[in-house]
């Protein structure tokens, strides 16, 4: 589904991403940890091209981000139109939530449907609400984001990203920026994503959650992939120093 | 009748040629903000575009125009161009002065409203699918929008008060009038205290406007 090939990427003179390879296959849960500051929220933005990287290349369900094959062969960088494709088939969640203030939380899920796939209004309605329905926030549709929790932002932020009905899902530390109380809610709904089939790569310092969704973990630090590993072999004997010491860090 | 240094009966004599002048005061403001919002709106675009030479282009025009007395715009535009065989009318001059100016400002005050969204809007847009232009008008125009309107509204008043300037273009707007009829009666005193409290019975109107839009749009914000 997501390939990652060697992938470097620089800000400036900064090396954030180096040599950074991974693939995700369908249906996989993949579970991101991690420092501050090792490149895993840039490491997300690349896969959907949210930012260009320099070296290396991703193949996301078949097609190379951000490059398309000329009829002589020759590697391209990819029409607008294709990149924009390419992020309509990704969701998208952010730490800090990002909705669309100005919008109602029925509002924030139909948006994607209605400009960018052109979907009836009516009918992007409908989908939406089934969208907060399967979040749990049937009842919040008409409520503005500054009228909702944490949790329950984030969770309307999920519902929009899935009334695009992506291939894949790309969470940046969903649950950072949510009380403690308010976490639960929102790892259950990707909970019950992973249990469908959905595919994901979550970034996320929450281990409870890591040892029952993730089919992988990878642990970052400083720009490139230290350790990967299923949950059980890297939370009770990681293999490598840094990790240790990471883990020995947030589990205190 | 007096009324201290005033007399009613003169003020109300000479009260509708100084209405006369105030109609096409409002008549150039209104065209001023109509034209300058749309002259700022594209060279905020520009001057935020990733592309260079629009960039560029934008900064000049905002660098130029914001560092140019309006007078001496106005100067140009009605008396420099006839020399290059470009003939405005004074009005056309005059709306076209106000309106390049306006968008200066207006450009800048677009361009910081547009810049204050949280970069978190374009990349949630972005991350949808949408392009550039369908984020630019979904998501983050709405919301510069609330942001916009009390620097706007400042902008507005500034034009209405610099209207004044197109008198010395032969634009006869409430300045000009008030400055004919003293010339006609030496009655300075009174005619311009008139002109004065009209100018500042309009500007009021347009605080007031402002104002209540802004009340409207925040409601509808929800919150
Ligand atoms: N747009 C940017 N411009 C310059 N440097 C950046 C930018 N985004 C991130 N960085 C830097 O790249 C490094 C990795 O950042 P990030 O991917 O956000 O790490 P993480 O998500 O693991 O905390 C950091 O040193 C950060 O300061
Ligand atoms: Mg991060």
């Amino acid at each position: 589904m997501i390939q990652a090939h060697n992938i470097n990427k620089w800000f400036g003179s900064l090396h954030v991403l180096k040599d950074v390879s991974l693939t995700v296959n369908p249906g996989e849960v993949v579970v991101i940890i991690g420092p501050s500051g090792s490149g895993k929220s840039t490491f997300l933005r690349c896969l959907n091209y949210l930012e260009p990287i320099n070296d290396g290349y991703i193949v996301v369900d078949g097609r190379q981000v951000g490059k398309k094959k000329t009829a002589g062969g020759r590697l391209v960088d990819d029409s607008r139109k294709n990149i924009y494709r390419l992020r309509s088939t990704i969701g998208m969640v952010f730490q800090q939530f990002n909705l669309f203030p100005h919008q109602t939380a029925l509002e924030n899920v139909m948006e994607g449907p209605v400009t960018v796939c052109k979907t009836a209004v009516s009918e992007a309605r409908k989908k939406a609400e089934l969208m907060l329905e399967k979040v749990g926030l049937a009842d919040k549709a008409d409520a503005y984001p500054i009228q909702l929790s944490g949790g329950q932002k984030q969770r309307v932020a999920i519902a929009r990203a899935l009334a695009m009905q992506p291939k894949a899902m790309l969470f940046d530390e969903p649950t950072s920026a949510l009380d403690p109380e308010l976490v639960g809610g929102v790892l259950a709904v990707i909970k019950d994503l992973a249990r469908e089939g959905m595919t994901m790569v979550v970034v996320s310092h929450e281990m409870g959650f890591a040892r029952e969704v993730a089919d992988r973990v990878i642990f970052m630090d400083n720009g490139s992939i230290v350790e990967e590993s299923s949950p059980q072999q890297i939370f009770t004997s990681p293999q490598h120093p840094r990790t240790r010491e990471f883990l020995s860090k947030i589990l205190g | 009748m007096q009324l201290g240094p005033i007399d009613v009966e003169f003020l109300l004599q000479i009260l509708p040629l100084l209405l006369k002048g105030a109609i096409l005061t409002v008549e150039l403001t209104l065209l001023a903000i109509f034209f300058g919002t749309i002259i700022g709106l594209f060279v905020a675009l520009a001057k935020i575009s990733r592309f260079k030479v629009l960039a560029i282009t934008g900064g000049i025009y905002t660098w130029m125009i914001r560092g140019i007395p309006l007078l001496v715009q106005l100067y140009i535009l009605y008396f420099g161009l006839p020399q290059v065989g470009i003939e405005l009318s004074a009005h056309t001059a005059a709306v076209a002065g106000l309106s390049i100016c306006g968008g200066a400002y207006i450009a800048e005050i677009i361009r910081a409203g547009i810049q204050s969204i949280d970069k978190g809007q374009m990349e949630a847009a972005l991350s949808l699918g949408m392009s550039y232009a369908q984020a630019f008008r979904r998501v983050i125009l709405p919301q510069a929008y609330r942001r916009l309107l009390p620097p706007m509204g400042n902008e507005f008043i500034t034009l209405m008060k610099d209207s004044s300037l197109v008198s010395i273009i032969t634009m006869t707007e409430l300045l000009r009038q008030g400055k004919l009829l003293s010339n006609s009666t030496f009655r300075s005193m009174e005619i311009f205290l008139t002109v004065a409290a009209i100018y500042l019975f309009l500007t009021t109107i347009f605080i007031c406007l402002i104002g209540r839009l802004e009340k409207r749009l925040a409601i509808s914000d929800g919150d």
